[in-house]
């Protein structure tokens, strides 16, 4: 009874620290994750996900959203978020609709493809529409588990902010990760962003990020899981945040 | 080198071995233990005879997989190393083995 106790006031303080160090790091696309081709059909996701940006041009960015997902097939996974992101002062909340596909079965072949489509909607703010489309892969060497996705990146609307007509970006991301036990896993991740798909943005303006990042599934029985994974990102490029501290914790269900 | 890249993208290793397959029954895999050749891909069909959905779960194959109700369904696993390769049944607790030799 006491030591639970005192196990209650220490997971207490250590969301603190989180949530302190969530109000001092922020940034755009704080938390973007790296989309796996893993898919289980019956599966449900209770999702949170959590980011936060050091500044690039004075105002960083925190990302807060929560989500649920559904493993409707073997091949298909859908999942909605509710997001609200900080950029400076700007506030906005955001609808977040991802679709997976899983194109080819798992391990047949020496990358296993899938396919992302993901739409975000603003339900309040001046931000437009956005669809992200791309193909997802995977393979693993012993265990080592490798991913790599290229991201078509489009908004809608005639112009941004600045008054620069939308155009379609490329963004890909990246993951090694050593399948040491279930509970904890680690390895490095990294995401870029090129500029337009067709004519790439001088190096100093694209954005490119990488770092550490852990992950981890703790099984309680009966198909209920926690899953988390979070990383440190460090800019490696001019216009990318000098650090991005990203997570996602997942109830499974 | 791009023409032998997309080669092996689209097409499954040549050197599948034969298939293996697990059975389902009252809640317990049959064998428990199975063993398969190292370096080499293999199938593995799991056939589960019960009445009631079976989540094939293991974190050393790095699969997950629910297989319906007397329904059945294929891995493709490997190349593995030599090992102890364990598995289990996450709805009724049931447990099992890949020997690797």
């Amino acid at each position: 009874m006491f030591s639970a106790r005192i196990i209650g006031n220490q997971l207490g303080n250590l969301v603190k620290i989180i949530l302190v160090l969530y109000v001092q790091f922020v940034y755009a696309g704080a938390a973007d994750y790296v989309y796996t081709t893993a898919i289980e059909q019956g599966e449900r996701e209770l999702g949170l996900k959590l980011g936060s940006a050091a500044p690039v041009d004075g105002s960083g960015q925190q990302v807060a959203g929560i989500g649920l997902g559904y493993g409707v097939t073997d091949h298909w996974f859908t999942e909605l978020y509710l997001k609200q992101e900080h950029n400076g002062r700007a506030r906005a909340t955001l609808a977040e609709w991802e679709n997976k596909w899983l194109l080819t079965e798992t391990g047949q072949y020496l990358l296993d493809l899938g396919m992302l489509a993901e739409l975000e909607v603003p339900l309040s703010g001046a931000a437009p529409w956005e669809l992200r489309v791309g193909p997802l892969l995977q393979t693993e060497i012993g265990k080592f588990q490798l991913n790599g996705n290229l991201l078509f990146v489009r908004a809608f609307g005639m112009k941004d902010e600045s008054g620069v007509p939308f155009s379609t970006n490329l963004a890909s991301q990246w993951q090694i990760k050593y399948r040491w036990k279930p509970s904890l896993e680690f390895g490095m991740q990294g995401l870029g962003e090129f500029g337009k798909w067709d004519s790439w943005s001088q190096p100093a303006a694209q954005s490119h990020r990488m770092g550490p990042a852990l992950f981890g599934k703790i099984s309680l029985g009966h198909r209920q899981a926690i899953k988390y994974n979070a990383a440190w990102l460090v800019g490696v490029s001019a216009a990318a945040p000098a650090h991005t501290l990203r997570t996602q914790l997942e109830y499974e269900f | 080198m791009k023409t032998i890249f997309l080669i092996a993208l689209l097409f499954p290793f040549a050197a599948l071995a034969a298939d293996y397959t697990l059975v389902i029954k009252d809640h317990r895999f049959e064998p428990a233990e199975l063993i398969v050749p190292s370096g080499v891909k293999f199938k593995l069909v799991i056939d589960n005879q019960d009445a009631t959905p079976e989540e094939f779960d293991s974190h050393a194959l790095n699969r997950e997989k629910v297989i319906g109700a007397n329904s059945r369904i294929t891995l493709y696993l490997g190349p593995l190393d030599a090992g102890r390769y364990p598995f289990d049944g996450e709805l009724h607790e049931a447990r099992g083995v890949l020997i690797v030799r």
